[in-house]
C-alpha cells in the first residue's frame, strides 16, 4: 500500500479540518487506500521521531509527502520536538515521491510570511509570486513533478483528494505556471456564480445582505481573477462564498493577502483596476455601456419580486 | 532529585510541548509549552480595520469562525464608542448564533472522537473499544461523518466552512430564503439523530432536563457519554485533575449560556478587570525575549489578579445548571466534569440552533449599513464572544480606520498559558500531583488544547 506523511509548518491546522470535510471519497475512505503514517492530529501511537528515523533508515517508505503550514527555519517561532520544520524538510525530500503543499501557507507562504520579525517565512518553492520559497526552483521528486501545490485558504477537501487519487491511479496531472492542478485552477470562482447574470447585464451590488446584485464593482470581489473551481465544486458540497454574498477574496491566489481593503474596488474614474481576465479595458468598457443600456428588466427587482 | 521529561503532544491542533518534573512518583510540576508563533498582532498593526475580517478567522482552523464574531463585534464597539451606534439586524444576530453553534458542536465532536477517545484505547487495551480505532472504526467515521454534516449549516450562510468573513459591521452577507432554512434545520435534525443514538442514548430534550449522573445514568440507554464516564470511574478520571474551581464566561447566548464569573458565587464580568502578565512569555511589552525563564509565546491572563477556567464547564457553572452544580459538589472541577461538560454542550448547542433557526424571518434585513464609512472612524473596540474552548476577547484601536494596535486573548490562553509569578495556569495546576505520564496528557486535553490559538 502507498504510504502518507503529513506534517505541519506555520498553520493554523485549517486544512486538516477541511480535508475532514472530504466527499467521495471521504476522509477514511481515502486512507482505507493510501497508509497514514503519521498525523499529528490523528496519530495516537506513533511519533515523528521514530517515524523520521525509520525513514533514514530505509524501513518506512514514503510515498506521499504532505506539508500544511509554511516553512520556517527559525526554531525561536517554530518547532516540532526538536527538528524546525525546515529541517524535517531536509531529511524527508528526497525520500518521497510526491511533495503536496496543502493549502497557502505552504503553497506560497501565505500570512504567515508577512510576518516582517521572521523574514524566513516561505512557501515549499514559492515565496508569493516569486519561486523564492524553501526548496530551489528547479526542484523536483523522484517522481519528476515540483512540489504541487493545491493552494486555498484552506484548500477544498476534494481539490486534495481528487489530486491524490489521481496520481495514485498513475494518471498524469497536468500543472500550471504556479504548479497547480490545471484542471482544477483552469476555472474562476466567477464560472457558476448565482450572480452571473447581474454581472452580465451590470447590475451591481451597493451594500451586503442580498441575493441581488453582482460583488465585483463595489464590493471588492475577486471572482472573476482569481483561478479556483469554487462555484464548480462547492464548498461543503453545498454553497459558496459568492454564492451567500460574500466577495471572493483570491485566497488561491499567490499573492494572498497581501491586497488591501478586502471589501472594496479599487476604480480609477469610475472603472475598476482590474478587470476580469481575458478582457481588455477597453472591450470591459465597450460591454459595461451596452449592458448598462439594454437592461434586463428582471434584474432590477428582488428575485421574489420576478415574472 | 526531580527527573525532568518533555513529550510532544500528538492529537492537539498544532504543536503543544508538555515538560514534567516528577518527584517520588507524582508530577511535582508542569510546564505547558507552546512553541509556534505566527503574528497576527503584528500583521494586522496598520491594516484598514475591516480587512481584520479576512486575516482574523485564519487564527484558526477549527474555531476561525469565532475569531470573526469576535472581530465583528470588536469593530461593531468601536463604531458605538465613537458615538456612532451599529443596530444589527436581529436576523443578522440569529445567524451569526447559529453559525456559531454549528461550529462550536463540529468541534466537540471532533474533539471528543478524535482526540479524546484514543487516549482511552491506549489507557484500556481492550477490544470493545475497537469502533473507536482512528480512521477504521465506526464511531471515529460517524464523528467524521456528522462534524462535516453540522458546518454545512455554516455553508448555507456563510458560503464556506472553515474560514468565510460573512459576518460584517451591520450584519451579515447573506440572504437567506425559506428553503435554505429548511434545509438548515433538516442538517440540524438529523445531527440530533446521531447524538440522541450514540452519545447521549436518549432523547435530547429530556437530557437537558437531567439534573444528576444518578438520574441520567438510569434514563439514559447505552450510550458514548455512558460508556465515558464508566470509563472515567474505572480509571480514577472522575476525581483527577482539579484545578482553581473558578469559572469565567464573557458572553450570554439565548438558550444556551450566561455570561459570568465564577468563585464562591456568581458575579457580573468586567473587561477592565482582565489583565495579561507577560513574566514567562517570549512576547513581552517591549518586543521579544528569550531569557531562560520563559517558556511560552503565550501570556498568562488573569481576571482581577486570578487565573480562571474558562470553557464549557464554566458557562455551565455561569448558567448555573443544575447538572453541573451537582456534579461540582460530588467531583469539584474534574477532568470527568470538566470533559462532560463539554459533550454536553453538543445537545445544548443543538437545541438552540433549531430555535434560533425557527426565529428567522426572511422577509426582514439581514444587513443595515454601518452609519459611516469605516475610514472617518478612530478610537477603541472590544469584541467578546464564545468560542467552542471558552471566552475570546478582542481588543483594536485604531486611526482613521486604521489599525494601530490589536490584541487577543483566546480561551486556550486562559486554560493553557504559562504561569505568573504567584499562580499556575489552569492546566498546569490541574496537572500537578498525577501519577501518570498517560493521565497528564489526557487532563491537558480535557481542556480541548488549542495551540494555533494559545499562541496565534
Amino acid at each position: 500500500m502507498k504510504t502518507l506523511l503529513w506534517i505541519q509548518g506555520l498553520s493554523c491546522n485549517g486544512n486538516t479540518q477541511s480535508l475532514l470535510n472530504a466527499e467521495n471519497p471521504f476522509f477514511y475512505e481515502i486512507f482505507q487506500k493510501i497508509k497514514l503514517i503519521y498525523h499529528p492530529s490523528f496519530s495516537y501511537r506513533e511519533n515523528l521521531q521514530t517515524i523520521i528515523k525509520k525513514v533514514k533508515e530505509e524501513k518506512i517508505k514514503i510515498n506521499f509527502l504532505v506539508v500544511e503550514g509554511a516553512v520556517t527555519s527559525d526554531k525561536r517561532f517554530h518547532k516540532i520536538g526538536d527538528y524546525s520544520v525546515a529541517q524535517i524538510l531536509e531529511i524527508l525530500k528526497d525520500r518521497a515521491d510526491y511533495i503536496i503543499a496543502a493549502g497557502n501557507c505552504a503553497s506560497f507562504g501565505n500570512i504567515p510570511a508577512t510576518f516582517s520579525h521572521n523574514p524566513d517565512v516561505t512557501g515549499l518553492q514559492f515565496r508569493f509570486v516569486q519561486k523564492e520559497g524553501f526548496f530551489p526552483p528547479d526542484f523536483k521528486t523522484r517522481s519528476g513533478y515540483p512540489v504541487i501545490n493545491i493552494p486555498g485558504c484552506p484548500m477544498h477537501p476534494a481539490w486534495f483528494t481528487q489530486t491524490i487519487t489521481a496520481l495514485l491511479e498513475g494518471k498524469k496531472v497536468i500543472l500550471d505556471q504556479f504548479n497547480r492542478p490545471k484542471e482544477l485552477f483552469m476555472y474562476l470562482p466567477h464560472d457558476g456564480c448565482t450572480r452571473n447574470e447581474y454581472f452580465e447585464w451590470k447590475v451591481e451590488s451597493e451594500e451586503f445582505g442580498h441575493k441581488e446584485g453582482c460583488l465585483f464593482y463595489n464590493l471588492g470581489c475577486r471572482g472573476p481573477m482569481t483561478h479556483a473551481p469554487c462555484n464548480k465544486i462547492l464548498w461543503n458540497r453545498i454553497s459558496s462564498k459568492t454564492r451567500a454574498g460574500m466577495p471572493c477574496i483570491g485566497c488561491t491566489e499567490f499573492n494572498f493577502p497581501l491586497r488591501e481593503n478586502f471589501f472594496e474596488t479599487k476604480k480609477n474614474m469610475g472603472i475598476p483596476e482590474e478587470v476580469p481576465l481575458g478582457v481588455s479595458k477597453r472591450a470591459y468598457i465597450t460591454i459595461t455601456g451596452v449592458a448598462k443600456t439594454l437592461k434586463n428588466k428582471r434584474l432590477m427587482v428582488k428575485l421574489e419580486e420576478t415574472d | 532529585m526531580p527527573k525532568v521529561r518533555k513529550t510532544v503532544l500528538n492529537r492537539v491542533e498544532g504543536e503543544i510541548q508538555l515538560k514534567l518534573v516528577w518527584e517520588k512518583g507524582k508530577v511535582k510540576d508542569a510546564f505547558i509549552i507552546a512553541p509556534n508563533f505566527r503574528g497576527f498582532e503584528f500583521i494586522l498593526e496598520e491594516k484598514p480595520a475591516l480587512d481584520a475580517l479576512v486575516i482574523n478567522p485564519r487564527i484558526c482552523g477549527i474555531c476561525g469562525h469565532a475569531h470573526l464574531i469576535a472581530t465583528t463585534k470588536a469593530i461593531e464597539n468601536l463604531y458605538e464608542n465613537a458615538g456612532l451606534k451599529i443596530d444589527v439586524p436581529k436576523n443578522a444576530k440569529l445567524i451569526r448564533d447559529i453559525t456559531l453553534g454549528a461550529e462550536i458542536i463540529q468541534n466537540h465532536l471532533r474533539w471528543f472522537y478524535m482526540f479524546v477517545m484514543p487516549d482511552f484505547l491506549k489507557l484500556e487495551k481492550s477490544k470493545k473499544l475497537k469502533d473507536f480505532e482512528p480512521i477504521k472504526g465506526y464511531k471515529w467515521q460517524k464523528a467524521v461523518d456528522f462534524s462535516s454534516r453540522i458546518v454545512k449549516v455554516i455553508a448555507i450562510f456563510g458560503g464556506q466552512w472553515p474560514h468565510t468573513s460573512y459576518s460584517v459591521p451591520g450584519g451579515v452577507v447573506c440572504d437567506p430564503t425559506t428553503f435554505d432554512l429548511t434545509e438548515a434545520k433538516s442538517i440540524v435534525d438529523s445531527v440530533v439523530g446521531f447524538a440522541q443514538q450514540e452519545i447521549f442514548g436518549m432523547d435530547i430534550e429530556d437530557y437537558l432536563s437531567v439534573s444528576s449522573e444518578e438520574e441520567y445514568l438510569k434514563k439514559s440507554k447505552n450510550s458514548d457519554l455512558k460508556k465515558f464516564i464508566f470509563m472515567c470511574k474505572k480509571h480514577q478520571l472522575d476525581h483527577a485533575g482539579k484545578s482553581y474551581h473558578r469559572f469565567l464566561t464573557v458572553c450570554d447566548m439565548e438558550y444556551a449560556f450566561s455570561k459570568g464569573i465564577t468563585k464562591k458565587k456568581r458575579r457580573n464580568f468586567y473587561v477592565e478587570k482582565v489583565r495579561e502578565i507577560d513574566s514567562y512569555s517570549y512576547l513581552t511589552e517591549n518586543g521579544f525575549s528569550f531569557d531562560k525563564n520563559r517558556y511560552s509565546w503565550a501570556k498568562a491572563v488573569r481576571y482581577n489578579g486570578l487565573p480562571y477556567e474558562t470553557s464549557p464547564l464554566s458557562r455551565r457553572i455561569n448558567s448555573r445548571e443544575k447538572l453541573f452544580i451537582n456534579l461540582l459538589k460530588h467531583y469539584r472541577d474534574s477532568y470527568m466534569v470538566r470533559m462532560w461538560a463539554r459533550i454536553d454542550e453538543i445537545a445544548r448547542m443543538l437545541y438552540a440552533m433549531k430555535m434560533w433557526i425557527e426565529s428567522i424571518k426572511p422577509s426582514e434585513p439581514f444587513y443595515i449599513p454601518p452609519p459611516a464609512d469605516i475610514k472617518e472612524i478612530s478610537g477603541k473596540g472590544v469584541g467578546l464572544c464564545e468560542a467552542a474552548r471558552g471566552s475570546l476577547i478582542h481588543q483594536l484601536t485604531v486611526e482613521k480606520g486604521i489599525i494601530k494596535k490589536y490584541n487577543i486573548i483566546t480561551p486556550s490562553t486562559w486554560n493553557l498559558g504559562p504561569r505568573c509569578e504567584k499562580y499556575l495556569s489552569p492546566a498546569e495546576k490541574a496537572i500537578t500531583g498525577i501519577d501518570s505520564q498517560l493521565k497528564a496528557e489526557m487532563i491537558l486535553r480535557s481542556f480541548d488544547v488549542c495551540s494555533v490559538c494559545t499562541t496565534h
